[in-house]
């Protein structure tokens, strides 16, 4: 077997084809997750900082940011914040709204600008958006985790996101969780993986590609009559095939993901993996740290992988030729991509957020769960369960596409 | 050893690629002939398990080949048609994935693989690309793999397409040594490949077995209707197009004939001892008559 599994590799790394695929798919890969390097900006009084000068200015600016968000923390901020309006010298009007200009907003708005703004969201209601100014309005008795969680409250009652009684309950059960205070700093690293997990479509897209042929090949080939007239023909061989798909899908993939997080963390460093996500938006249900959530989405995306891998050898031993089997899978990878969520119920949404290209996307802020009699789940879960039998089914059809195969002019 | 076609079916359709063939094959060399597309290669891939017919069965000792499974498959050597290689891999390599693949230990792959391909010529160029290749050097290799697993049922489909006469000679010669205490069955529309070497000639015709018969014995049925006869230029062109001209010779300025025929085809021509070409066309004549329209061609 292992010789089998050893000559089947070779097969997919032989073909210049695979080498200029895969190089092609690490190119984008790091342009895609370099990119937010090479554009990162950051402000001053003196102007734009620019690339890794400016991530190191940031960085230093957050240094006096690494606190514990207690309510007393978050009183004295706000009530900073709101003093600084007193100094007419210090406020701009733009016709619609007050703002802090000059030195008030350089010095301290400026380096503290997204906690500001977490703050104030915490205070705006579903669905509102009222910048900074929200900080303005809180006049008595900070309350924040208070109102967090009477936010929360009213999100999960809303008629937007319509769920049942016992996805509430879940929902409470998952909330509950999280620890609080939050603990807040630097994670800009981070941040950008959580929200640019889509990208690694690509990367998925091209092994499907590479793996196409692998049995289809042999059809175009023709070599399918020596080896399905061989001893382990219809047997071994499919496994070693199978196997040998996995163990370059995973190693392939792995490259991508050391590349892609790589990429991001070693210019913004590693800063922030112990902290909450919910240091983004507070109403995130997951209790998660930046590192679980990376951890766990990675997870659900290596899962989808394997689905997918699956779903090309089903594909390529059913079909004549792996164009055929790309002409079935680029859609199914891709079409998700231009369809938009319209809710988090209904079949449409529901089957929407399990598609691959959602799957990649972890959508924590959004209360997806999916509710099986009295048991319901969350996305996350759902995905990684269904993902992992999408895989245990399609195989054996995959396995038995080549074993059945009939060669014939 | 006993391979048992039972009443072989093979129907694409309304048209059937094999029709009802029933053949019981004991170690010998078989020669399977018949002409493009009578059915060969399909009889040929439900043999090796790789084409289902649409009935019948294929037994091994009484055994459904399906059945045996694994079992039948590592008794089995197959060189299919106009078949494809890896081109990336090199002969060697090639050689140790198949013998991987029929199930040969390591130590066993290399040896055999040493062995056939010094058999086969391609020592030299072992470790070459198998894209460099030429032709004849691929069907060399086709051969050796199918040999790997010194197979006890040899299936061999036009395994002499692309190699020059040399090489054909050599080839044959090669069956020949590999074929014994084997079931091998070489299939072909070139009736030399299989006149010296073969025990039993298969013909097949439009899906039909027409005739199993000993290579000794195999021309008895058209014993006196072979005929050789002298003509001039201009007669000869008119009997082609009369009758199965198996052979014409130039002598001086006439023509010599030989003719399949159940009859005298011309007065004065005499009967001659029949050969396999001279049964082959008897029974393929019509199917392959174009392709000698040309009376100045030397068809032998």
């Amino acid at each position: 077997m292992k010789t089998l599994i050893k000559y089947e590799f070779l097969k997919i790394l032989r073909k210049k084809s695979s080498i200029i695929i895969m190089s092609v798919s690490l190119l984008v890969t790091a342009f895609l997750f370099g990119l937010p390097v090479i554009q990162y900006q950051a402000y001053n009084k003196d102007g734009v900082i620019k690339g890794l000068d400016g991530i190191s200015y940031e960085k230093r600016q957050y240094a006096q940011l690494s606190v514990v968000l207690t309510e007393e923390y978050i009183a004295d901020t706000i009530r900073e914040y709101q003093k600084l309006f007193e100094n007419p010298e210090n406020v701009g009007y733009d016709g619609n709204e007050r703002f802090l200009i000059g030195d008030a907003y350089w010095n301290f708005v400026a380096p503290r600008e997204k906690l500001l703004k977490v703050i104030a969201t915490n205070y705006n209601k579903p669905g509102e958006y009222s910048g900074l100014n929200k900080l303005l309005e809180i006049t008595t008795g900070v309350n924040f985790y208070k109102t967090r969680n009477e936010k929360i409250e009213t999100l999960l009652n809303s008629s937007f996101l319509k769920l049942s009684e016992k996805q509430k309950e879940y929902w409470h059960s998952i909330s509950s969780q999280v620890k609080t205070p939050f603990k807040y700093g630097y994670y800009e690293g981070w941040e950008i993986i959580i929200t640019s997990f889509e990208l690694l479509m690509f990367a998925i897209l091209a092994i499907c590609i590479v793996i196409a042929p692998v049995f289809a090949g042999e059809y175009q080939a023709r070599t399918d009559a020596v080896i399905l007239s061989g001893k382990y023909g219809k047997t071994k061989l499919i496994t070693a095939k199978i196997a040998s798909s996995f163990a370059f899908g995973i190693l392939a993939f792995t490259l991508h993901i050391f590349l892609a997080f790589g990429l991001p963390l070693a210019a913004f460093g590693l800063d922030g993996w112990n902290l909450p996500i919910q240091i983004i938006n507070t109403t995130i249900p997951y209790p998660f740290t930046f590192l679980q959530a990376v951890i766990i989405n990675t997870g659900i995306i290596y899962l989808v992988l394997l689905a997918m891998i699956s779903l090309t050898l089903l594909l390529s031993a059913k079909l004549k030729s792996s164009h055929l089997v790309l002409a079935v899978l680029v859609p199914v990878l891709f079409v998700p991509m231009f369809l938009s969520s319209n809710g988090i119920t209904g079949a449409y949404n529901l089957i929407l957020f399990l598609l691959p290209y959602r799957c990649t996307i972890p959508e924590l802020n959004k209360y997806i769960s999916y509710q099986f009699g009295s048991l319901v789940l969350d996305v996350l879960s759902v995905r990684a369960i269904l993902y992992t039998v999408l895989t245990a089914i399609i195989l054996p059809f995959a396995r038995l596409g080549f074993k059945k195969h009939q060669v014939s002019a | 050893m006993e391979l048992q076609l039972q009443n072989l079916c093979k129907r694409y359709g309304t048209k059937y690629a094999v029709d009802n063939v029933s053949i019981n094959l004991v170690p010998g060399l078989y020669g399977l002939l018949g002409a493009n597309g009578a059915g060969k290669t399909t009889l040929m891939r439900m043999i090796c398990g790789i084409l289902k017919p649409t009935s019948g069965d294929i037994k091994l000792n009484g055994k459904p080949i399906e059945e045996l499974g694994e079992q039948y498959y590592s008794q089995l050597g197959y060189m299919p048609q106009d078949f494809g290689f890896y081109p990336d891999f090199t002969a060697r390599e090639f050689m140790l994935y198949i013998a991987a693949v029929k199930g040969l230990n390591k130590k066993e792959a290399k040896t055999r693989t040493e062995n056939l391909l010094h058999m086969v010529n391609l020592s030299d160029v072992a470790d070459k690309k198998i894209k460099s290749y030429s032709g004849g050097m691929k069907q060399r290799l086709g051969i050796a793999q199918a040999v790997l697993n010194n197979p006890s049922i040899l299936i061999l489909d036009e395994p002499t397409a692309g190699l020059d006469p040399k090489e054909r000679v050599r080839f044959r010669n090669l069956i020949s040594d590999l074929a014994k205490e084997k079931i091998v069955i070489l299939s072909t529309h070139i009736v030399s490949d299989v006149s010296y070497i073969a025990d039993t000639i298969l013909m097949i015709k439009q899906g039909r077995l027409l005739l199993q018969e000993s290579m000794d014995t195999v021309t008895n049925s058209i014993k006196g209707k072979v005929w050789e006869v002298l003509v001039s230029e201009q007669e000869a062109n008119k009997y082609i197009s009369s009758f199965s001209v198996v052979n014409l010779r130039h002598e001086d300025n006439m023509v010599r004939l030989r003719i399949v025929n159940e009859t005298e085809p011309i007065i004065g021509a005499h009967t001659v001892e029949p050969s396999l070409e001279d049964l082959f066309l008897y029974y393929f004549g019509e199917e392959i008559q174009p392709e000698r329209s040309n009376p100045n061609e030397d068809i032998n």
